[in-house]
């Protein structure tokens, strides 16, 4: 209850010294005032600049992140894994990662909207309704999605395949192991906390980049979209309300994984 | 024919300073099937690369080691080890750990656990079954070890240390039960330890090992019946003639 207060004094402040500021500079399209700002979030579900709703523009920003991910992850993982516990696959694929690991996601986004153009979901796959959901999954966004989401899920793979305590290695084997029962009873438990940790930061960094290639040019939803295109027609009450929904969704999706991950790697931080 | 035969080991490594470590040199020694076999020596003797051979974790440079008259070739599935500590998965719980090994005989659950009750009984870790390692004094953590060790049911237990890091009164309890258990179970043991004491109060036989290079000094039978009063005249004259040997040894 006490951390509870405290941790919410500091945005009441910062709300209040909003407010006051918004009424001193008195013009809505530089600082609109902390209730034009709330007035537009306690309607999520009301159209916005004839482009939808926040709901809408978040599930489709969420679902590029959501499928990018998933991505990165499918290929992540086993990747990490592979690495992690093989020494010639490491010695081939850790140069290249060395390199590519620095190089932003964000730098990808001109040279993914040049290479995927404007394909979505729905055109690869065929399924042409122009309302639904894969319309407005953009391949190129995938790619840089999956791209910023790869490192981090990768990196913590091998770290944790490495890290595994060769004492608990030789104590399976010791116990009748083999190869097989060793990776899915030692190796992979033993890296799941690390793994988890990849897959929030990978989580975090992914619907940083998705906000940034939807401010691009060629983008046609998503919070990003909606971000700039209220910048274009100085609604900033919008672009104000829709900054705190990335905050607090990114939040939310952090919170989620740290959920799953405390409950599945309680024995680490205790651990002797 | 011996059970467990050791010949003429070698074994050279490179330590972290990047020297070359003879290890054991011609090493020899026999154990009988259901012996209990007590090795003590100073500290970088070998006593714990010559276990480490015995499991199959480490391969010998030259000379044979033989278990049932066959050439150990790396581990096998009638032998295993019990580290000095921190060997417990801390994923698992105590029921789950002391499972592990019959884990990969049978799939079938209950058959595990009722298995394995039995060693967490005998061990005095009834009503913990659910708890984590992490959760666990050192000397808990050892008994289960222990228990999970004895669950495996090896026809060859190597105990490196086992009770190395624990305190005076655990370790003379733990002493007891592993006598106990062994009274029963009639495993070969060999069990490698820096205490005279500990030595002698569970030993057959007590091999005394020497440094650079490592190799077996004296081999010394326990004759005094079991439980040994450590106050007894018997235990002391045995206890004052290993030591003269390591003294020895060190000087």
């Amino acid at each position: 209850m006490r951390s509870l207060l405290l941790g919410i004094l500091l945005p009441l402040i910062i709300l209040f010294v909003w407010e006051i500021a918004a009424v001193q500079v008195n013009n809505p399209t530089l600082l609109p005032r902390v209730e034009a700002v709330a007035g537009r979030l306690i309607h999520p579900f009301s159209d916005l600049l004839n482009t939808g709703s926040f709901v809408r523009h978040i599930i489709v920003s969420a679902s590029r992140v959501i499928l990018g991910f998933l991505l990165a992850a499918l290929v992540g993982i086993p990747l990490g894994l592979l690495v992690g516990r093989h020494l010639l696959i490491r010695q081939i694929f850790s140069p290249i990662i060395e390199v590519l690991r620095p190089l932003c996601p964000i730098a990808w986004i001109p040279f993914a909207m040049a290479v995927f153009k404007t394909y979505t979901i729905a055109d690869v796959f065929g399924v042409h309704y122009t309302s639904s959901l894969f319309g407005h999954i953009q391949l190129g966004m995938l790619f840089v999605i999956f791209y910023g989401g790869f490192f981090p899920i990768f990196l913590n793979t091998v770290h944790g395949v490495k890290s595994v305590k060769n004492i608990h290695v030789e104590s399976s084997l010791l116990l009748g192991a083999d190869q097989r029962r060793l990776f899915r009873k030692v190796i992979l438990p033993s890296a799941l906390p690390a793994i988890l940790t990849g897959l929030r930061v990978g989580l975090g960094i992914s619907w940083m980049v998705i906000i940034a290639a939807e401010m691009l040019p060629g983008s046609d939803a998503g919070i990003g979209y909606l971000i700039m295109f209220s910048y274009e027609l100085a609604e900033m009450d919008i672009l104000i309300a829709s900054m705190i929904l990335i905050g607090l969704v990114g939040t939310l999706l952090s919170y989620g994984v740290k959920w799953i991950s405390d409950r599945t790697s309680f024995w680490q931080a205790k651990e002797r | 024919m011996a059970f467990l035969q050791f010949e003429n080991i070698e074994k050279t490594f490179v330590n972290e300073r990047r020297e070359e470590v003879h290890a054991l040199s011609g090493l020899t020694f026999d154990c009988q099937k259901g012996e209990f076999l007590c090795i003590v020596g100073p500290t970088g003797c070998g006593k714990t690369t010559l276990l480490r051979i015995a499991a199959g974790l480490d391969r010998a440079d030259s000379g044979t080691v033989r278990i049932g008259g066959d050439d150990v070739k790396g581990i096998r599935s009638e032998t295993t080890l019990v580290f000095q500590q921190y060997s417990l998965f801390p994923w698992r719980n105590v029921m789950d750990n002391v499972a592990f090994g019959l884990e990969m005989r049978t799939q079938d659950k209950k058959t595990r656990y009722s298995l394995s009750r039995r060693f967490i009984e005998l061990m005095g870790l009834t009503g913990f079954e659910k708890a984590y390692p992490h959760e666990l004094s050192g000397g808990m953590q050892q008994r289960v070890a222990i228990a999970r060790a004895l669950a495996y049911d090896p026809v060859l237990l190597l105990m490196d240390e086992p009770f190395g890091a624990l305190d005076i009164r655990t370790r003379y309890r733990l002493q007891e039960e592993l006598l106990n258990l062994w009274q029963e179970e009639r495993k070969t043991i060999l069990f490698v330890t820096h205490t005279i004491d500990e030595a002698i109060v569970l030993a057959d036989r007590i091999l005394i090992m020497r440094d650079r290079p490592g190799r077996i000094e004296r081999s010394i039978s326990v004759g005094p019946p079991r439980p040994r009063d450590r106050r007894s005249k018997a235990f002391l004259e045995l206890h004052i003639k290993i030591r003269e040997v390591l003294e020895k040894i060190i000087n």
